[in-house]
């Protein structure tokens, strides 16, 4: 009885405030509605400069660059807006200021996976008039593909990035190989060999984690047995369910099924790669070309820079050279106040010299293959020597407006490949159906 | 009509104003009331514009086919039918129940033995109550790398004594059902202190005659502990309890980063769908909105079927 009663009380009260809550949300509601109008103003704020936007510059010259550019430059300057590190993170951040109104940034450095996703809501802008085709010729294929999006281009590539192929040359001197595998096959005879005569404990890591790394990953697998995700002249049209495609996903689960990469490759990002190809856990590794110089480093003294060798992936018999690609374009907010200007300041740090500077003060690999002949840069960046095959060969992951949901059902997959839960041709099977409802859901 | 008539008309009146605006009157009819209610209005205008606004956007929002980018139309429940058929979704629902269950019931049991040991009065007791804290105090990203890095494989220490002594035979950190199970180890680690912070201030309410009459009457330490303690403990372990229950239910980061974005959770569905993911943005809401009415829910059961008090009037 007195429980019930209290009870009602409770409610009886609730009932009050809920009707004075409703009264009052009118007003605060209002209130939003004011203070939205003031604040979300849009536009490149007052200051007259141009904002460009690009993660932590963790190298420290990126600031440097930017101040040479403004000193050049009359009319306007250039503000660095620092971003998140973490790539995932800074995409979050630009996505919600595209969706509040624009925001107020004018360019922006973007991973290669992002322009298809912003184009497709009209959130960055067409160059195509002010980057023709004979512009274009001059960066690598893979980061124009990259930049694709309707038969339209919607930004510069910047700077690049492909999956190499990593190897001890010194163990494999030592047990009598004198050249990188060139397939596959030949990539686990030696693996296996060489640990066993060199006694290191793994022959082959990658990276098989659950992640972004893994679908590039993945994707080399494929590609490199002939194999393709989206076909390649009709974006709509999955082609994954193919036996190249699944011969791929086979090889990298039997790289780890026959014990030439340990079973934890499953868990492996960068991270985990660093410390055992550089730290003489492991003969071979795939990674991009920024491991190149943690060699011999402070936090990696085991193995030095003169031990290793990089190489293009290998391939399965009878199939060309190709990598996953990576690396940043620039691209230019569709909503800015300095279309000209900003264009201005891309075209800058695109250009050869711009490139040119941040590849020898930040190791950061151009998207000019002109540049790759240049002397001073092969010098600095002797990655680029033995990788330029691998380089000019990277191919971009399946540009769609839809990419991240793509990735995340191919990570799944992926995944399982690699620690075994789930056959290759499953697999293949299974991302066909969900990867071809992405594109047709998004349609 | 007479003025006394009138009088009369007018008090009856009165009356029926006092009876119907009787709160509203009695609330703003004191001028001292009506300055404290315009003094906490701006507060409770905040309140609903980053509370209640948000919740009710996500609501409406899970009854939408919208996308990140566009509102949609009404779709009903269209959002909660396809949620519970999408496998991520069922198997995030079974991982975040094994979890709360499991931890929780790790963490009360645990707790209430440490609470019960550091109850009573021993040399150096102050210091016992500090270092079993310590766990505690770890943000729980910090705590996640830390045992991930231990369960990394070759290097990790967890790892290779497990495989040295043949407990497991594959990595740890590669398969679901070790990773749910070191999740709760996990939880039961960092959060045990807390529960038993929790019930300690419970025991400590309890006067100390009671057991000195129990004791006079021949009872014995067993009953003392069921007769005694845990009935007069029973407040606190709910609310101890609950706390933990929610918490647990509402797991993400542990699962997140520990699991290297592995395990699924009712958290983490909510994120991918909501945050990664352009296409199960409705769908992410309507978890989001699930993990609301649930966590409600449990709540509700607390103070309605086990009697939990919610505030201290009688």
């Amino acid at each position: 009885m007195t429980e019930r009663s209290k009870g009602s009380g409770v409610f009886a009260g609730r009932q009050f405030n809920r009707r004075d809550f409703l009264k009052m949300s009118g007003a605060g509601l209002a209130g939003a509605a004011l203070l939205g109008s003031t604040a979300c103003g849009g536009g490149s704020g007052g200051s007259g400069d141009l904002i460009f936007s690009m993660g932590t510059d963790t190298s420290g010259t990126l600031q440097p660059l930017i101040d040479k550019f403004n000193k050049q430059s009359k009319d306007f300057k250039v503000q660095y807006r620092e971003m998140p590190t973490d790539s995932g993170a800074y995409f979050d951040k630009l996505r919600t200021q595209f969706q509040a109104g624009g925001g107020d940034i004018d360019v922006m450095g973007a991973d290669v996976i992002w322009p298809a996703q912003f184009a497709a809501n009209g959130w960055i802008l067409d160059v195509t008039d002010k980057f023709p085709k004979s512009d274009q010729s001059q960066f690598l294929p893979g980061p124009i593909q990259s930049l694709m999006y309707d038969g339209k281009i919607y930004g510069v590539p910047w700077f690049t990035d492909a999956g190499l192929l990593y190897y001890r040359a010194d163990l494999l001197e030592k047990s009598g190989y004198s050249d990188p595998p060139k397939t596959w096959d030949e990539l686990q005879q030696m693996a296996v060999k060489v640990a066993k005569d060199q006694k290191i404990p793994n022959g082959f890591v990658f990276q098989g984690d659950q992640y972004e790394g893994g679908v590039c990953n993945g994707l080399e697998y494929i590609w490199t047995n002939g194999g393709d995700v989206l076909d390649p002249s009709d974006a709509s049209k999955v082609v994954i369910d193919s036996p190249e495609a699944a011969a791929g996903l086979a090889v990298e689960q039997g790289i780890v099924e026959d014990g030439v990469a340990p079973q934890a490759v499953a868990t492996y990002t960068e991270t985990e790669t660093d410390p055992a190809f550089l730290g003489n856990k492991s003969v071979f590794a795939r990674n991009w070309p920024y491991m190149y110089a943690l060699a011999g480093t402070k936090d990696f003294p085991d193995v030095k820079p003169e031990q290793i060798g990089v190489a293009p992936l290998p391939v399965t018999e009878g199939n060309g050279l190709v990598s996953c690609l990576g690396g940043w374009n620039m691209l230019i907010n569709a909503q800015t106040d300095m279309p000209d200007e900003a264009w201005e300041f891309v075209a800058w740090m695109t250009s050869e010299q711009g490139q040119r500077q941040r590849a020898l003060a930040a190791s950061l690999l151009p998207t000019r293959p002109a540049l790759y002949q240049d002397k001073e840069i092969r010098d600095t960046l002797p990655v680029i020597v033995q990788g330029e095959e691998a380089l000019k060969n990277a191919r971009a992951r399946p540009v769609s407006p839809y990419y991240s949901d793509m990735s995340l059902e191919m990570q799944e997959q992926f995944n399982g490949v690699v620690k075994g839960d789930t056959s290759p041709e499953d697999a293949v099977s299974s991302l066909q159906d969900s990867l071809q409802q992405i594109i047709e859901a998004g349609q | 009509m007479t003025s006394s008539d009138r009088e009369n008309v007018s008090s009856v009146r009165s009356a029926e104003k006092k009876r119907r605006g009787g709160w509203f009157r009695e609330e703003f009819g004191n001028p001292e009331r009506r300055l404290a209610y315009y003094m906490i209005l701006p507060s409770l205008v905040i309140i609903l514009l980053i509370a209640f606004f948000p919740i009710m956007y996500s609501v409406v929002l899970s009854f939408t086919d919208s996308t990140v980018t566009a509102f949609g139309s009404f779709v009903g429940i269209e959002n909660y039918v396809e949620m519970f058929q999408n496998p991520d979704f069922l198997v995030g629902l079974l991982n975040t129940v094994i979890f709360t269950v499991g931890s929780v019931t790790l963490e009360f049991v645990i707790g209430l033995g440490i609470a019960l040991a550091i109850n009573r009065a021993f040399r150096g007791r102050g210091l016992v109550r500090a270092a079993v804290l310590v766990p505690w105090a770890f943000p729980t990203v910090i705590s996640a790398v830390m045992w991930r890095l231990m369960c990394q494989d070759q290097i990790g220490i967890i790892d290779v004594v497990a495989n040295k002594l043949g407990i497991i035979s594959e990595p740890i950190l590669s398969d679901n059902t070790l990773l749910l199970i070191s999740c709760i180890l996990i939880d039961t680690w960092k959060t045990t202190p807390f529960m038993a912070l929790l019930l300690l201030a419970g025991l400590q309410t309890i006067p100390g005659e009671v057991y000195e009459a129990a004791r006079v009457d021949g009872a014995n330490v067993m009953q003392r502990f069921f007769r005694i303690t845990l009935p007069l403990l029973k407040g606190t372990i709910l609310v101890a309890v609950l706390f933990r229950t929610l918490d647990a239910y509402r797991v993400y980061d542990l699962f997140w980063v520990f699991s290297g974005q592995q395990l699924d959770s009712l958290s983490t569905f909510v994120f991918t769908g909501v945050r990664i993911s352009q296409l199960l943005f409705a769908q992410g809401n309507a978890a989001s909105v699930f993990v609301f009415v649930t966590s409600f829910l449990i709540a509700l059961i607390f103070i309605k079927v086990f009697g939990m008090q919610t505030s201290t009037e009688e």
